[in-house]
């Protein structure tokens, strides 16, 4: 009898155990089995335009292959493999998918966008393009489409070899309606017109358009792995929601890493089949990355003053002057490293979209005084303390596509007021707010969706005041923000469109008619006066020009560089007279404090990086580390390390 | 109502032997009174400017542009410029200005750029500036205002509509009573600040603040009347079966006449001891708001916008969360010594007539 217990408790043991099994048998038994292999191919054959297979014997004889073996090496011969890297993560990621609902967050560039491998990586200081998973590639200008050989070596993290089938199945995912994603399937469906097989390593990918930088669209694509979404369908969303994706990316992720809510942990592939590849050898050094939740900033400042965090970003002049500033003790005892890097990237659209299709705001002489009422030098000066520059033109950072001596419009009130005076508002308030005949007040909503910039509002508005132009904030959360933007209510709004790293700035989606209104214009060339505003495009200045219209679909349409070019300045003058976008300001780099322990290459980063972990080219160095903790303990002091790297500033 | 009777005098005469709450109320009777004409004291306009012979008071008119006093620009007047340079030229002109030369609104960065400024005399800001130099005592001074003026609307606003509902269900009874207590006990069961979160996030936000703080006000009352009900409708039951009652009801008072001249006058001991804590919550209840972000809209001065800011800085400026904590405990604590006070006094068992 006394064995009943110690049964029932092993049993229970055993149970528990059983549950506490891998998650994935949990969760194939919790999902019906598919296999979607049939489908698949069921899909290609309904499609032999887009996909089209051929054999070795077809693929082209005069092609010339490129490999960019040429280029130089990224990172440092010094860098040591080892150590974990501590990393904060402002809140739990919501899903392990790289696509479909929630899974464009920031954490998503640990799974995918900053760590897989595409076919071929624009160099970061060459902008020419190395290769990753290719061995080499060859553009064909002329027919529009890229041919790619697969590296042999290259394999999956489940150690499968990486085919072609591979890229046929990106397409299948990327345009099937499983992955709840519009903007994939419009993507992958419309900006690509055919994918070619020649052989399993051996594929071409055509585009629509020879666009001057044709070859990135194709390069920078990264396969996914037919194997691992076999069950695809319509379960996608729950049933992949917490898979880690077989990967090209040297970081794996293992269930037992994953603490719900608190954090997570990847691990080094230590196989991974390029670590020895030239332009790939000396990144990703670190064995583990742990990234951990903190949601309050002001903690994960904290955090990392305790040496619990490696790296923090310093780009606020708040953390760079006063919480970290040159003499604060970690600092000047040289365990904390201060660096600024100044970099050359396209930057992002910081600056007030007026809405033009509002009352007054149709009135060039009203932007124009709006224009010469904003002080944004006020702002550069006492808000980002001079460490940030005016924004001259809304596509800034482009190289020669950037208007060279085109200026953004300075702060004078008596340009405002002139400008002002020519739209009829002559006359103070009694708020000191200027008024037309009509006893109409000069006076808009001003609204913006970045909390930590309300300060800037604050300060224009105050400035505007001083010109007779009442500015009425309204600071919205991001969302808010965003959605009234889309939805074409605002009348002025401050806030700034992403960009990534291109040749040439996008005009079409910011300044075609198309995207302003549903029918802009009529047949013989009018205004349409019964036209409507278009909602949900980033047109936010519901700008309709026929003029620009001209030039950016002859930009769009152009192979021409030099055409191109030339297009671009003009644009950039068009719209500078149409003065509905009020330049701000561009970040000329970006700033980190971290630990002495934390070490980077020789001359900090590259060229084209907009944040200093991009390209996984910093190591931890466990000997620092121990000496540098061991120091905290005795007092023992360094040489304070500050630094500037202005090899790439702007001159 | 000043006809006071006997009973209630007694009462005011034992509020005032009570040192402790009849000072808090006298020192928060002269706060209300100094902050309702704040303007005087904490404003970057002047209180006079004496220009060629002629007095402005500028601090209620309309604006008055720069040239009006001899400047270059024709926006509104720097008051503590324009001081500054009548103090060069030397001439008989003069500008005084409030003992806090600040409005709460405005970022005046002595350095240059907007950091937080520890407090001092040269640059009066006596109790520094916050994160974006803005003085912090301007801000403390009208987020009280409207901390203390929303408590109380708040309060008046949850007694009427508590002591009406209260009143009639204990008088009434029957169906209305058990009606009404059911749906009390589910309304009062809606978490509050959760609806405050949702409403906000369904207002248009071209809403003005003070309609915004209107809508804030009249959530927050929506969902906070319903605990005085319970107290105000036993109390009702109470007095309904004492024979002065029913002596009215014999003479054939109305219903509105008894409640409103019989009932409520004898439950009133009830109600005013519990004022002065109702009043407590509502300030931290505004504070706690404002600290999570759902309270007062931008930038409206709030002890609890400030408290946030300090929890930042607690290591690069300290004084900030120093004096927004420091105001909210004494006028937490004044409040609640009256609410002590009142109640002392209040005390049925001293001064009941009922045996």
């Amino acid at each position: 009898m006394r064995l009943y217990p110690t049964i029932i408790g092993l049993l229970t043991l055993l149970l528990l155990s059983a549950c506490g099994g891998s998650p994935d048998d949990n969760q194939s038994a919790a999902f019906p089995a598919i296999d979607n292999t049939e489908e698949v191919k069921a899909y290609y054959a309904e499609r032999p335009d887009f996909f089209t297979f051929k054999t070795i014997a077809d693929l082209p004889q005069d092609l010339t292959w490129e490999n960019g073996d040429h280029l130089p090496e990224i990172g440092s011969p010094d860098a040591k493999k080892g150590g974990t890297e501590y990393v904060r993560l402002q809140d739990y990621p919501r899903t392990l998918r790289t696509v479909g609902p929630d899974s464009n967050g920031s954490f998503r560039t640990f799974l995918l966008d900053n760590v897989s491998m595409p076919i071929a990586q624009r160099h970061p200081n060459e902008f020419e393009y190395f290769p990753g998973l290719a061995e080499s590639w060859s553009v064909d200008w002329e027919n529009k489409t890229v041919y790619v050989k697969i590296d042999p070596q290259a394999k999956w993290s489940d150690g499968n070899a990486i085919t072609t089938d591979d890229f046929f199945f990106m397409f299948f995912i990327n345009q099937s309606r499983y992955i709840v994603a519009p903007w994939y399937n419009n993507w992958y469906s419309t900006q690509y017109t055919n994918i070619t097989k020649y052989d399993d390593r051996t594929f071409s990918i055509s585009v629509p358009e020879a666009k001057p930088d044709m070859d990135s669209r194709v390069l920078g694509l990264s396969p996914k792995s037919a194997a691992f979404f076999n069950e695809l369908g319509d379960d996608f969303v729950e049933r992949y929601q917490w898979r880690f994706e077989t990967t090209t990316a040297p970081y794996l992720l293992d269930d037992k890493n994953l603490k719900k809510g608190r954090s997570v942990t990847f691990t080094r592939d230590k196989n991974w089949w390029a670590k020895d590849k030239k332009h790939w050898r000396y990144r990703f050094n670190t064995d583990k990355i742990h990234l951990a939740v903190i949601r309050d900033t002001s903690k994960h400042f904290e955090a990392f003053k305790r040496g619990d965090i490696d790296q923090f970003s310093l780009s606020l002049a708040e953390y760079w002057y006063e919480k970290l500033p040159d003499t604060d003790p970690d600092v000047a005892a040289g365990y904390i490293q201060k660096t600024m890097f100044y970099n050359e990237h396209p930057r992002p659209t910081f600056g007030i979209w007026i809405n033009t299709s509002k009352a007054l705001l149709d009135n060039v002489d009203v932007r124009t005084g709006i224009q010469h009422a904003a002080n944004w030098n006020l702002v550069l000066e006492k808000f980002f303390r001079g460490d940030y520059a005016r924004m001259q033109t809304s596509s800034d950072g482009y190289g020669e596509f950037t208007h060279p001596t085109l200026l953004a419009r300075v702060f004078d009130i008596d340009k405002a007021q002139e400008a002002f005076a020519r739209a009829g508002f002559t006359k103070r308030g009694p708020d000191g707010v200027l008024e037309d005949a009509a006893g109409q007040r000069l006076s808009f909503t001003f609204s913006s969706g970045y909390e930590q910039y309300k300060d800037v509002l604050t300060i224009l508005k105050e400035e505007a005041l001083k010109a007779g132009l009442e500015l009425r904030l309204e600071i919205l959360d991001s969302t808010a923000g965003f959605k009234k933007v889309q939805e074409k209510k605002h009348d002025l709004h401050f806030v700034a469109f992403g960009v990534s790293l291109e040749m040439y700035p996008r005009f079409w989606e910011t300044y075609h008619s198309v995207n302003a209104y549903d029918v802009a214009f009529l047949d013989d060339g009018s205004v349409n006066p019964d036209r409507k505003v278009k909602t949900q495009t980033n047109n936010l200045e519901v700008l309709a020009l026929r003029e620009m219209d001209k030039m950016i679909d002859q930009y769009r349409m152009s192979g021409d560089k030099q055409e191109m070019i030339d297009l671009s300045h003009r644009m950039t003058e068009l719209h500078h007279e149409h003065a509905s976008f009020v330049p701000g300001f561009v970040q000329p780099g970006y700033r980190v404090g971290y630990w002495r322990w934390v070490r980077y290459p020789e001359g900090f980063n590259y060229k084209h990086t907009r944040g200093a972990t991009e390209l996984f080219v910093h190591w931890i160095d466990k000997d620092i580390k121990e000496e540098t903790l061991a120091a905290k303990k005795s007092g023992k002091q360094f040489e304070p390390a500050l630094q500037t790297f202005d090899q790439f500033a702007a001159p | 109502m000043l006809n006071l009777n006997p009973q209630t005098l007694k009462r005011l005469r034992r509020f005032r032997e009570i040192k402790r709450g009849y000072y808090s109320f006298l020192f928060l009777a002269g706060l209300l009174v100094v902050l309702s004409f704040g303007e005087l004291l904490v404003n970057s306009r002047a209180l006079l400017v004496h220009y060629e012979d002629t007095l402005y008071f500028p601090t209620y008119s309309d604006f008055r542009p720069g040239t009006d006093f001899g400047l270059d620009y024709d926006y509104e007047v720097n008051y503590r410029e324009l001081q500054a340079t009548f103090d060069e030229q030397g001439s008989d002109n003069w500008v005084l200005m409030p003992p806090v030369p600040y409005n709460p609104l405005e970022n005046h960065a002595p350095g240059g750029v907007f950091k937080p400024t520890s407090p001092s005399i040269d640059t009066r800001h006596l109790l520094g500036t916050d994160t974006t130099s803005r003085d912090i005592l301007a801000r403390l001074f009208y987020g009280t205002r409207i901390a203390l003026w929303f408590s109380i609307a708040f309060m008046l606003a949850v007694y009427a509509i508590g002591i009406t509902i209260g009143c009639a269900m204990g008088y009434f009874g029957g169906m209305f009573d058990l009606i009404f207590q059911r749906f009390i006990e589910i309304w009062s069961n809606i978490p509050f600040l959760y609806m405050i979160i949702i409403v906000f996030s369904v207002i248009p936000q071209t809403f003005t603040i003070p309609a915004k703080i209107v809508i804030l006000l009249t959530v927050m009352v929506l969902f906070s009347w319903t605990s005085m009900t319970y107290y105000m409708r036993t109390e009702t039951y109470k007095e309904k079966s004492r024979d002065y009652i029913a002596a009215a009801r014999v003479i054939g008072a109305s219903n509105t006449r008894i409640i409103f001249r019989h009932i409520l006058p004898n439950v009133l001991s009830t109600l005013v001891t519990f004022m002065p804590f109702t009043v407590v919550s509502a300030i931290t209840a505004i504070t706690a708001l404002d600290f999570l972000g759902f309270g007062l809209p931008a930038p409206t001065p709030s002890l609890g916008e400030l408290l946030k800011q300090g929890t930042a800085t607690l290591r690069t400026a300290p004084w900030i969360v120093m004096s927004a904590f420091g105001t909210l405990v004494i006028l937490l604590t004044i409040v609640t010594f009256i609410g002590e006070a009142v109640r002392e006094s209040f005390d049925p068992k001293k001064f009941t007539t009922y045996r």
